[in-house]
């Protein structure tokens, strides 16, 4: 952290030394976010010379707390606004701009997902996550000890899927497992980890690699992440993307987010496979 | 070192009367550097107060960290950062310390030199990409040779220490270097008229000569794995709370574990701010860390530094 903090003042310093040309847009936060806005960050830079630095450095939180101590000027965060954020940072008046929809899909390595696990159902799912069930066999797959790679605590996938599990991120019980940060950290260990299982933004669930299982509701339907079923709420873990700024998105910043939000920025939301928004929506804002 | 610099033994230059700008002007920089570090430290500890307020010192040395429940246990990480460590320093100090030897001793000059290079770029090459060819390559390696240990992935703090005794390597083969260069021709060609062979020379002449720099050299490549993150970050699991059982065992390092620094580097820090306490724990790592990489950086330049009494 020490590190990154430094590498922020570096560029902040950097960014202090261009300043006087152009007032750069510094945007931190949401790995899951951060493809769509690298897009459109290069079209601005390609059409406007505008200077845009992206990071996503400690996911959603990270975001937050960046735009709390003024490090940036947007956060990208993949979850709602918390109130617990404008606590922390009571001078900060968040805004927060809606610009796409994901869910959390629940991934397992392809050992797990030719073993037989498709589907998991909540229960299941809390019991693989506080340790009561260890090994695949008890949810009907192959005998293999079961390594859940836990989503840091303050990322947005993290918190959405405590959400889903427990009604408020806080209530989650105290866990033990390795720990993965950024979607491609989550994505890789997962693949080449036998018996696998984490959380992940649907979007990046491949199939190739990892494998997103469906969720058996307490409806008893089973139900895939698919965007079909993101988009009418029935899969039930999906979360907001979101650009948030202190106020209304001013200047540059409302610049980049009315290219998010507009065709060729909901475009690319499709195109790196989250949901848009409704059609109508994104002019409302 | 005063700044007359009067010299009381009869040797070297006479004494100066009048004080040596330049000297005034060394002494001015390196007070600088002292008064940032001095200001870095109490930045540090003044933002950890709120936790020793809280909590105690003692608060720091317990073996759960729970920030939910505000605990803030750090000895499971102080494990893991030296376990990691030791690893690193078991597995780079024979290599390390075997290719100065044939660096300084046994490659004629010319070789030498462009060996030298070569090594002193490996130092070079930024962590994260170490970090990265340990998750593509050392990952696997690790599965399969602690396959024994039965680990669950190849994040573990083997993997990690694997990785850092590659990084530290360079430090220690550069410095050995140095270290054994520094010892004058003469002994050698002393040890040799008395009729020692090449390797009883190396081994009875010349390192013993060295050894306070040698030590000097593992020093400094421990607290470079000490104080490393972003490479032991991406392949040591940070799995928080493996306090093992046995303190000495070898089976806690087939799992995954974490460190101070890779806790530090964790997006922790991020939910931390805005709460004082947590946020006090963090800064209190991040001292205790500061403290420990200092105390073995200057045990190590103290060593290098010390004269070797010439032949």
């Amino acid at each position: 952290m020490l590190r990154a903090r430094l590498g922020l003042l570096l560029i902040g310093s950097l960014a202090t030394a261009t300043a006087v040309a152009a007032q750069p847009l510094r945007v931190v936060g949401s790995t899951t976010v951060n493809p769509v806005v690298v897009e459109a960050a290069e079209i601005l830079r390609n059409e406007r010379k505008a200077t845009i630095f992206v990071d996503t450095q400690g996911g959603s939180s990270g975001g937050i707390a960046a735009l709390g101590e003024r490090r940036a000027e947007i956060a990208m965060i993949s979850r709602e606004l918390e109130p617990d954020d404008a606590k922390k940072f009571p001078k900060v008046r968040f805004q927060a701009t809606r610009v796409g929809i994901d869910a959390v899909a629940l991934i397992v390595s392809r050992d797990v997902w030719d073993g037989g696990v498709r589907v998991l159902s909540r229960q299941q799912v809390q019991g693989i996550y506080e340790g009561t069930i260890t090994n695949w066999k008890t949810v009907g797959g192959p005998d293999r000890r079961i390594v859940f790679f836990n989503k840091e605590p303050g990322r947005g996938t993290w918190e959405s899927f405590a959400k889903w599990l427990y009604g408020d991120p806080k209530k989650a019980p105290d866990v033990s497992h390795p720990e993965v940060g950024a979607n491609e950290e989550g994505r890789n260990k997962v693949a080449s980890t036998p018996g696998a299982i984490s959380q992940l933004s649907s979007a990046w669930a491949d199939g190739k690699t990892v494998f997103a299982v469906a969720i058996r509701r307490l409806d008893g339907k089973v139900v895939a992440p698919t965007l079909a079923a993101i988009a009418d709420g029935s899969y039930p873990i999906s979360r907001p993307l979101q650009l948030v700024t202190d106020g209304p998105p001013r200047g540059l910043a409302k610049e980049l987010v009315d290219v998010v939000l507009s065709p060729r920025g909901q475009a690319l939301v499709e195109k790196h496979g989250y949901l848009k928004l409704p059609a109508g929506d994104a002019k409302k804002r | 070192m005063s700044l007359l610099s009067r010299r009381s033994e009869g040797r070297g230059e006479p004494a100066r009367r009048r004080p040596d700008p330049l000297r005034i002007a060394a002494f001015g920089f390196s007070a600088v550097a002292l008064a940032a570090f001095a200001g870095l430290i109490a930045v540090f500890a003044l933002e950890a107060w709120p936790f020793v307020e809280a909590q105690g010192l003692a608060g720091l040395f317990g073996i759960r960290w729970s920030f939910r429940s505000e605990r803030f246990g750090a000895l499971p990480m102080i494990y893991g950062s030296l376990a990691v460590s030791a690893v690193a320093l078991a597995v780079a100090a024979p290599i390390g310390l075997g290719a100065a030897i044939f660096l300084s001793e046994v490659l004629p000059r010319r070789a030498r030199v462009a060996a030298k290079v070569g090594v002193e770029l490996l130092a070079g090459v930024p962590s994260v990409v170490y970090g990265l060819l340990g998750v593509l390559l050392l990952r696997d390696v690790a599965v399969r040779l602690l396959k024994p240990f039965d680990p669950i992935s190849g994040d573990t703090l083997a993997t990690g220490g694997l990785l850092l005794a590659v990084m530290i390597l360079p430090t220690v083969v550069s410095l050995g270097d140095d270290a054994l260069a520094a010892v004058p021709r003469s002994r050698r060609t002393a040890a040799r008229a008395l009729g020692l062979g090449r390797a009883e020379t190396i081994l009875r002449a010349v390192v013993p000569e060295a050894l306070p720099g040698l030590a000097s050299a593992l020093l400094l490549g421990l607290g470079r794995a000490l104080g490393e993150t972003i490479a032991v970050f991406l392949v040591v699991g940070r799995q928080d709370n493996q306090w093992p059982e046995r303190l000495l065992a070898l089976e806690p390092l087939a799992r995954a574990g974490q460190t101070v620094t890779s806790k530090l580097g964790g997006s922790e820090t991020s939910l931390a701010y805005g709460d004082p306490v947590h946020w006090g724990a963090l800064l209190g790592l991040g001292l205790l860390l500061l403290a420990t990489v200092s105390a073995l950086s200057f045990a190590g330049s103290w060593l290098a530094l010390r004269k070797v009494p010439r032949a």
